[in-house]
């Protein structure tokens, strides 16, 4: 039996299934760990042997965030005493998820499509009349590169004067020129590939630049545009220093939401936690499935073949 | 009718048309124009960016805080505050911690994207899905898995009961109250959020190298070890290259993770660069102190990202020559 089997399936195909599998069980273990945990009561938060499928399972997790209940939380403070609170965190507007997502979408959409507006009509001049030259596009890049904590020190006087601390326009006016660069650097191989003999054909035939764009590379370039828009969304979206940094109490995205957990003085929430986890990773799970395929053609540098 | 001297096709010729306000339309519908409008745009909001460059500068120079008064009262420090930040053992250990993860952190991811990305160049069953389940930890939000972790790796949390059942005995070991273990904790988090960007990237590099080269070595009798060192590893280097920068400068900017895992504990063993500055400008409010480390964070970046630059033109230039002439 064993024999027949090894005949069948060589080891180097064993080998790969079983180091595929091992990595399957390494990249999901997390994101099914909090799934797990956002159902669980409190009860079940932390036990030994840790559970992974809650014996109870219940939505009061995802029902307090999203504001629909209040829910008493018990918890051992510094001296051991069992306490209760229904405002983790001390005040009321961290127990729901609700403003933050608003929060979070706003500044997300709205900066991801003024940077894809801006970002993809330079990368059509880059791509089809080289403008700035070479130089222009590694500089792009060079912004990306510098951390965002030396940007957001010297903000504090800036916005202050400004008066764009903690504002959505301020965070908006930050975040598309750093999520630029990969528009830009994405948007130009989109564009590569759309011929430029089809454009000259048109422009022959007497259609303006204007009606050539519209007609001829939009269509062309429209699933570029898809999948870059919602790559700096989920960048943008996921972004917690600058929005850490540059809001208050006001303008909350859910990163920085998420990160008042952690300095609630009440001890570890694990099951809002996880579930407001859970609130901001699935939505950008989602929009990375559909993008995934042309992934792959974003990072290669132009070097996948036709 | 009078016209009015006016610039066309790099030639100055006697224009016919009248008004100011027409001009205007004729100029704004230009060629020229619509080139570099995005240009400027773009150059504008990167300017935005740049302004705080200068006050950066100023802060570093003299001693601010915020409750001294507006700003502009700040008095000029000289050179005092790099003083105290290149004598803080603080900054200078966050500086080299950062580098420590970095170093440790980028290597193994790039070896796992690698040798996943060779797993799964050849087409199988359920590679499809395989590839979207590899990708997800790159889509989590770095917040989310900073949480994860710090869920996964508590003393009653699954990490100890997967090495329970493996080891056969009782494991319950408090993985973020050791110095080193808590650092471990950090690179695993790390790794497992960015090994997938390793691996997409070398991905669409096997994707690129032609399937005759690969089938040549084949005939000629070339094991798959030796095709994978003699024919496809050369041409990926400039692709692993690039990988490598691109994953290192991203690397040197951790925050979020061992922020929300350990929030640079215990004591100071997982404070990288980016906390400790944060620490130091939001929670000890002390601005000048932190200008001046920023101030000298930058400067190190500069070099770094010229560096890098310079590696990324060469290397990307290669590729294209690549897949260019064959």
């Amino acid at each position: 039996m064993l024999r027949r089997l090894m005949r069948k399936y060589k080891v180097g195909t064993v080998v790969r299934y079983f180091l595929l599998a091992a990595w399957t069980a390494f990249a999901l273990i997390p994101l099914v760990w909090m799934l797990s945990t956002s159902f669980k009561a409190a009860e079940e938060w932390v036990t030994w042997p840790p559970r992974w499928v809650p014996e109870n399972p219940t939505l009061v997790n995802y029902r307090a965030l999203l504001g629909m209940e209040q829910v008493e939380f018990f918890y051992l403070d510094q001296h051991g005493e069992r306490k209760s609170t229904t405002r983790p965190g001390g005040t009321a507007q961290f127990f729901t998820a609700v403003n933050a997502l608003k929060n979070s979408l706003i500044v997300a959409t709205i900066s991801s499509f003024i940077a894809l507006l801006i970002g993809s009509a330079l990368a059509y001049s880059i791509s089809r009349f080289k403008v700035g030259g070479e130089r222009f596009r590694y500089m792009l890049l060079g912004i990306r590169m510098v951390p965002p904590i030396v940007i957001a020190v010297p903000f504090i006087i800036y916005y202050a004067t400004l008066r764009l601390t903690d504002t959505h326009l301020g965070l908006i006016l930050v975040y598309v020129p750093t999520s630029l660069p990969y528009v830009v650097w994405m948007m130009v191989s989109f564009i590569d590939e759309v011929p430029v003999e089809l454009e000259h054909a048109a422009h022959i035939m007497g259609a303006n630049r204007f009606f050539t764009l519209r007609k001829i590379v939009l269509p062309l370039a429209a699933s570029g545009l898809v999948v870059t828009f919602m790559f700096i969304f989920i960048l943008n979206w996921s972004e917690f220093l600058l929005a850490l940094t540059l809001t208050q109490s006001e303008v909350i995205t859910l990163p920085v939401a998420l990160s008042r957990y952690q300095s609630a003085a009440e001890g570890k929430l694990f099951g809002p936690q996880a579930a407001f986890g859970a609130i901001t990773t699935i939505p950008v799970i989602i929009l990375a499935v559909f993008i995934q395929k042309h992934l792959v053609k974003g990072f290669s540098f132009g070097m996948v073949r036709k | 009718m009078d016209g009015i001297w006016e610039l066309e096709k790099g030639r100055l010729v006697k224009g016919t048309v009248g008004s100011r306000k027409t001009r205007l339309r004729k100029w704004l519908r230009s060629e020229r124009v619509a080139k570099w409008s995005p240009f400027f745009v773009a150059e504008s909001f990167i300017l935005f960016l740049s302004i705080p460059m200068v006050l950066l500068i100023y802060l570093a120079f003299t001693r601010w805080r915020i409750t001294f008064g507006p700003w502009w009262m700040g008095r000029f420090a000289g050179f005092h505050n790099f003083e105290v930040a290149f004598v803080d053992p603080r900054f200078i250990d966050a500086l080299l911690r950062t580098l420590y993860f970095a170093a440790v952190a980028v290597p193994i991811e790039t070896a796992l994207g690698l040798g996943l990305a060779y797993i799964c160049d050849r087409p199988f069953k359920g590679q499809k899905i395989l590839t979207t389940i590899f990708l997800l930890p790159l889509m989590t939000v770095p917040v989310v898995i900073g949480y994860n972790s710090n869920m996964l790796f508590i003393r009653e949390g699954p990490i100890n009961q997967v090495l329970s059942l493996i080891t056969l005995s009782e494991v319950q070991f408090g993985w973020l109250s050791e110095p080193f273990t808590a650092q471990a904790a950090v690179i695993f988090s790390d790794v497992w959020q960015w090994t997938p960007l390793m691996f997409l990237i070398f991905m669409s590099g096997f994707s690129a190298i032609p399937r005759e080269l690969v089938n040549a070595s084949k005939i000629f009798g070339a094991s798959a070890l030796q095709i994978f060192w003699h024919v496809q590893l050369p041409l990926m280097r400039p692709i692993i290259f690039m990988a490598i920068v691109l994953r290192s400068m991203e690397a040197l900017k951790i925050f979020d993770i061992p922020m929300l895992l350990t929030q640079g504990g215990p004591g100071n063993a997982t404070e990288t660069i980016a906390i400790y500055l944060f620490r130091v400008t939001w929670e000890h409010a002390r601005v000048s102190s932190g200008a001046a480390m920023s101030f000298i964070l930058f400067g190190f970046t500069i070099i770094f990202i010229f560096i890098c630059i310079k590696i990324l033109k060469k290397q990307r230039l290669q590729v294209i020559q690549q897949a260019g002439g064959r």
